[in-house]
């Protein structure tokens, strides 16, 4: 098994260097950009590992979907635009944008802080030689950044303007290993501009970042699985199972729009017990968006098929729901 | 052997206790063994260091570091090697000659790179991702912050003139060489050097300083009394660090994008060889004190090297963590002048 990572890790290494030496070095050399020359080279190991992650999810997932399925899939076509939003995301295009663009502004307070006289926040600073060993300071940030996952969800699913961003995820009646990825683009942005601008306060370096984000990504993307997983009494509450998210996305019993939701838990399901948000119930219902049922239950609304289709069909509903908080105000 | 690896072992489990250090300190006495000495080599991406049996040239163990530790630094006494862990903010001093760990020290700002002045009342940090050096008054063991001053992009290496009057540095993103008097600790001045300037090296009698251009193909030679560049020494791409070679004459450079070290001749400043069939990315270089072997961290392909320098060949490489970055050795070459670890 350690021959096993290690020839794995290896092969990560070998082809990292190939890629930077080959492609990258030789192009940052000749565009006069030396400057990010670490950079570059740290950032593709976790391009790497996200491609890696994809492969290793299609492999062992996609079976399981097959074997085991929670529900038979209609139409099959339409899980197949979650796999491009699935490779825009998960090769941490927009947190890697985000961390780079925000690090020059969180350093720069950084530097004032520290030329005022205020103290800086190092999260994992507070118990030298442990809290900052490595794994220890990666679970701290995990959790600190679940519970504000759990939040910045609920606030998703609170605010209509935000919701109706949201949606684009929820409108996925046919979930699938792809579907976590399946975001507004405004969203992901919004939420990636969030989280790496927390993550920066607390003082988690971009290495670590990304790992926290890859690990996130996974856990996520099992979530969503169309597979029977049992996680068992215990496990289900230490991890956001799938059967917990199944329940986040059925039509009335996990969320309905703005008014009403349960199981918002990103990672653990902790902040759902403690906030008494959690539903344990794991009966499989239909997935999706009341709006999207025929009358008399919904409105048969269409949230698009295609990635364009669903990211502009966001925008006028947007602009209902403004219409109608400016109205509700008048 | 045993009974000094004991002693240090209950000094890293309760680094405040009196006892722990006493016991470590009898240990490491004349009459007890020493600690066996190792290579230390910075993996700045895995937050953490290797130790390098320089007999065996194997990994006998890796210990934990702050975040993105990148170079180090001999104490003034000799005592402590610092690590500097830049994202942590923090400085770890560590046994010279084991590894080991003997304290830390918070809140120290981004400190990328560090120099004593050659007076020891200094000690300097760039912190490059702050853009700003600071100085602190050093009395031996205690660091006071005297000075932080915001500079240009990304200031990266350090140098000091030997009269411990200005420290030098570059800017790697401003293309400019600064110099900063200790004195009144304001910046004397800014001056133009080229793309990417990073590794500085003082020549005798501190003629001139140069230095390694990593957005170029060469070594900038600059009379830093005159501020002007007055010659460049063709080196290769992505010149980078030095490593000055103890024999008069002459000091290597590391290229990190042709992957060569070039060996310039300081009193003629002319290129004198290359030394290639490397790995990528050299980086940091530690010449042994009989000057055979230069040791020099590979920063893209997670190996350290050794090269035989009585035939210039790689003959050696060691498998260590991502991004290797600083490397010394206790049993080392001297270095030359004011010119940093």
């Amino acid at each position: 098994m350690i021959d096993l990572i290690n020839t794995l890790q290896d092969g990560i290494a070998q082809l990292q260097t190939w890629l930077y030496v080959d492609v990258a070095q030789p192009l940052l050399f000749a565009l006069g950009l030396m400057g990010y020359d670490e950079e570059t080279y740290d950032a593709l190991y976790w391009v790497i590992i996200g491609m890696l992650q994809i492969v290793v999810m299609y492999a062992v997932l996609r079976p399981l979907e097959a074997l085991r399925p929670i529900e038979p899939w209609q139409d099959r076509k339409a899980t197949r635009v979650d796999i491009l939003y699935t490779w825009i995301a998960k090769l941490g295009v927009y947190n890697m944008l985000f961390f780079m663009l925000l690090q020059p502004w969180f350093d720069r307070l950084q530097s004032l802080m520290a030329i005022h006289g205020i103290p800086n926040i190092q999260l994992d600073g507070f118990w030298p030689g442990l809290s900052d060993h490595p794994l220890v300071s990666f679970l701290i940030y995990l959790v600190v950044l679940d519970v504000a996952g759990y939040w910045y969800h609920r606030w998703q699913h609170r605010f209509g303007v935000w919701w109706e961003l949201h949606a684009v995820h929820h409108s996925q009646r046919q979930m699938s290993l792809w579907t976590d990825d399946r975001n507004h683009v405004l969203d992901t942005v919004i939420e990636a501009g969030f989280f790496a601008a927390l993550s920066l306060f607390i003082g988690v370096e971009p290495g670590q970042y990304v790992v926290l984000v890859a690990v996130s990504n996974v856990l996520q993307s099992v979530q969503h699985v169309n597979a029977r997983l049992p996680f068992g009494p215990v496990l289900e509450r230490l991890l956001v199972s799938p059967s917990f998210h199944r329940r986040h996305h059925a039509i009335g019993y996990g969320h309905e729009g703005t008014r009403y939701g349960c199981n918002f838990g990103v990672l653990l399901p902790w902040w759902d017990m403690l906030f008494r948000t959690a539903s344990w119930d794991t009966t499989p219902e239909p997935t999706g968006i009341r709006d999207q049922l025929p009358a008399p239950e919904g409105h048969l609304r269409d949230y698009g098929r295609g990635w364009w289709a669903q990211q502009f069909r966001a925008i006028p509903r947007i602009a209902m729901r403004m219409r109608t908080t400016l109205g509700g105000a008048r | 052997m045993k009974l000094s690896l004991v002693g240090s072992f209950l000094a890293s489990l309760r680094p405040r206790s009196w006892g722990g250090f006493f016991i470590a300190a009898l240990l490491t006495l004349p009459g007890f063994a020493v600690a066996a000495e190792r290579v230390i080599v910075l993996d700045s991406a895995e937050a953490q260091l290797s130790l390098i049996d320089p007999v065996t040239r194997k990994v006998v163990d890796t210990l934990p570091t702050g975040k993105e530790p990148h170079h180090l630094m001999i104490t003034p006494d000799r005592s402590s090697l610092i690590v500097a862990n830049s994202v942590s903010n923090s400085l770890m001093f560590i046994d010279p000659r084991s590894g080991q760990l003997q304290r830390r020290l918070e809140g120290v700002d981004d400190p990328y790179q560090l120099g004593f002045s050659p007076d020891h009342r200094w000690f300097v940090t760039a912190a490059l991702r702050l853009n700003r050096v600071d100085i602190y008054r050093y009395d031996g063991r205690n660091f006071t912050v005297s000075k932080r001053i915001p500079i240009g992009k990304t200031p990266s290496h350090l140098n000091f003139s030997s009269d411990g009057k200005l420290v030098f540095v570059t800017l790697q993103d401003s293309g400019e060489l600064a110099a900063i008097d200790l004195a009144t600790q304001t910046i004397a001045w800014r001056m133009p050097v080229g793309n990417a300037p990073a590794g500085l090296w003082m020549t005798p009698n501190d003629q001139y300083l140069l230095v390694g251009m990593t957005g170029e193909d060469n070594v900038a030679v600059v009379d830093w009394r005159k501020q002007k560049v007055v010659k460049r020494i063709p080196t290769g791409r992505g010149a980078h660090n030095f490593r000055g070679l103890n024999d008069g004459s002459h000091v290597a450079i590391s290229n990190r994008v042709s992957n060569t070290i070039s060996i310039i001749d300081y009193q003629t400043l002319t290129k004198t060889r290359d030394i290639t069939g490397l790995l990528p990315g050299p980086d940091d270089m530690e010449l042994t004190a009989d000057r055979r072997f230069l040791w020099v961290t590979f920063r893209f392909a997670r190996q350290v090297g050794v090269i035989d320098m009585s035939t210039y060949k790689l003959v050696d490489t060691i498998r260590v963590g991502r991004s290797p970055h600083g490397i010394y050795f206790a049993n080392r070459a001297p270095l030359l002048g004011p010119n940093p670890d």
